[in-house]
């Protein structure tokens, strides 16, 4: 296995070329890789391919400042902080060339778990019944057959020829050049332990030609190889390393913080109107060189104010409707 | 139209939801669980009448006994003391697939007469007048829980003739090519929506025909069946409809005081 190349943020996302397609760990408001993604937004990368199921703030953001061309995705919004305002109005708008595809949750991850087990299709009984079906709503039809990155076919539909005869779906593996998650702890040789749900992270590093890794902590392997049940990825998937402590910030990171209220009322009322998020996006994202100086703006008092109760893994006494 | 319920009976829209909708949750069973009104309903289902039940979400949470209101399917407020945490991958194949999955909650902006919901756009989808949130897991719970509670908001924009896209299907929905509607079963599909919930009644679906009925109304907050029927854009049946019970002081202490104190989702106006 060997020592994992330790990067610097700015250097992980620097591997990152415009048009790659990308999956993000991570739920909507937590322990999702909002570092990577404001780094993403500030070295001005461009029609990124994103694939996300439940996708919040991370995916708000990235479409909001102009580097997605494609998403594919199950759900916007950052729960009851708010809607993705950059997303609704990007596709209202209809100005850029941005496209949206409809998948569901179970599509979403079981095209990354089938490109993490090197499958190039996988079949699902979801999805009957609905739109997603629709050949008229899919929205990257001219790039079949065109596109390599893109499948040449939405969907097929079969009946079973094994049992019952039963229709059955088969939908294509997604194909990630670059998978980015946060995670609690991360060994010097790639083990990771994520603490509290894993969400389809494991899959999504497997699945991707390059992994990239931020974490809370940079810690011992020899600590982690004390517990081996605890660990959930193996450095085999993992090809950067980045110690990013509040890597997941404003969401929420089990264990360590929780979600960040004043934060998120800010970023909603920003990004309701483009000119005030551009003018949020200037204050957050490129008037700031890096992480730590984000951290400092948000300042002391705030990171402690949503710093996690230990016993808890989140902050009991942290009022969320302000 | 506002509910006149809103301000007068000692309870609001969200707290009458919660509670019509624990209700219809039977002890023992698996309960999906989404964010807001569901986690309500099945908390306080769970506190009230029915405490053998388990709840997953679709992040990867089993059998949760939060101490805390969470926010989110993937709210670290989940995993507190859970016995066990999977992924997305689990849930919905393992758990959803497999039909282990007796009860889903769902909602949308639009339902129609089969009870096909909407959560994608208002318009036209490629060139919507609305973006709304999108499936989420809502698609596949309608496709292939055992059966389905669903929530609404009553106004005639809501229950609609036709869905503007359908996100999530009911009794009758779409096969292609051809986008014809057909019986859900047709497609090999098991479940169904069991029972609508709004803040004017509860619906159920006829046994043949698959058409939505109202079963009860909330005759104690004063609304009445041509109310509903002016809030709904399709012919409901309401032949059968008999008045609700209202909340009981039990269901809504506990709802308040235990599940949603800082009334995270209790405190809106409206259902989104």
């Amino acid at each position: 296995m060997g020592l994992k190349q330790r990067k610097t943020l700015k250097e992980a996302i620097e591997a990152i070329k415009d048009g790659d397609a990308i999956v993000l760990g991570g739920w909507t408001i937590f322990r999702t890789p909002m570092a990577a993604a404001y780094e993403i937004i500030r070295q001005g990368k461009k029609d990124l391919y994103l694939s996300a199921s439940a996708t919040g703030t991370i995916s708000d953001m990235l479409i909001g400042a102009g580097c997605v061309k494609i998403c594919e995705a199950a759900w916007h919004g950052h729960e009851a902080y708010g809607f993705s305002y950059n997303v609704k109005r990007v596709i209202e708008e209809g100005k850029t060339n941005f496209r949206h595809l409809e998948e569901t949750t179970t599509s979403v991850f079981m095209r990354a778990y089938a490109a993490a087990m090197g499958l190039p299709f996988i079949p699902t009984l979801a999805l009957k019944g609905s739109d997603m079906l629709n050949p008229e709503y899919d929205t990257l039809k001219d790039l079949r057959g065109k596109d390599p990155k893109i499948a040449k076919k939405r969907y097929l539909e079969i009946d079973d020829p094994f049992w019952e005869g039963n229709k059955v779906i088969l939908i294509p593996a997604a194909r990630p050049d670059v998978a980015i998650i946060h995670v609690q702890e991360v060994g010097e040789e790639g083990t990771i332990r994520i603490n509290g749900p894993q969400f389809g992270d494991i899959w999504y590093a497997a699945a991707a030609k390059y992994t990239i890794v931020t974490t809370e902590k940079i810690v011992s392997e020899e600590f982690l190889k004390e517990n081996t049940n605890l660990n959930s990825i193996p450095g085999e998937f993992v090809d950067a390393i980045v110690e990013v402590p509040f890597g997941s910030h404003p969401g929420g990171c089990y264990g360590y913080h929780d979600t960040d209220p004043w934060f998120y009322k800010d970023y909603v009322e920003a990004s309701k109107k483009e000119q005030t998020f551009r003018q949020w996006l200037d204050k957050w994202v490129f008037d700031l060189p890096d992480h730590a100086a984000y951290l400092n703006k948000i300042g002391k008092e705030q990171i402690k104010a949503i710093t996690a109760d230990p016993a808890y893994g989140y902050n009991p006494n942290l009022k969320r409707s302000i | 139209m506002s509910s006149p319920n809103e301000n007068n009976c000692g309870y609001n829209l969200m707290e009458m939801l919660a509670v019509s909708a624990a209700r219809v949750i039977r002890d023992g069973e698996v309960v999906f669980v989404g964010t807001g009104l569901p986690m309500l309903a099945a908390l306080l289902a769970k506190a009230a009448h029915a405490p053998n039940i388990s709840m997953v979400t679709e992040a990867g949470i089993y059998h949760p006994k939060p101490m805390h209101m969470p926010m989110s399917v993937s709210d670290s407020r989940w995993f507190y003391k859970s016995p066990w945490v999977a992924g997305p991958v689990e849930i919905m194949n393992v758990f959803l697939q497999k039909r282990r999955i007796d009860v889903g909650f769902l909602g949308g902006a639009q339902i129609d007469i089969y009870g096909n919901l909407n959560s994608t756009v208002i318009g036209d989808y490629l060139k919507p007048t609305h973006r709304l949130p999108g499936s989420g897991g809502a698609s596949d719970i309608g496709t292939l829980a055992n059966r389905t509670i669903i929530t609404m908001v009553h106004e005639k924009r809501r229950f609609v003739k036709r869905v503007d896209f359908l996100t999530t299907p009911g009794w009758k929905c779409y096969k292609f090519p051809g986008r014809l509607l057909v019986p859900r079963d047709e497609l090999g599909m098991w479940g169904g929506p069991a029972v609508v919930i709004s803040d004017m009644g509860v619906m159920r679906f006829d046994e043949t025909t698959k058409e939505m009925y109202v079963d009860q109304y909330f005759a104690d907050t004063g609304i009445t069946l041509e109310q509903i029927k002016a809030n709904t854009a399709f012919d409901i049946n309401v032949s059968r409809a008999k008045p609700a019970l209202p909340p009981t002081d039990k269901e809504l202490t506990v709802l308040r005081e235990k599940i949603d104190p800082e009334r995270i989702f209790l405190g809106r106006k409206r259902k989104e």
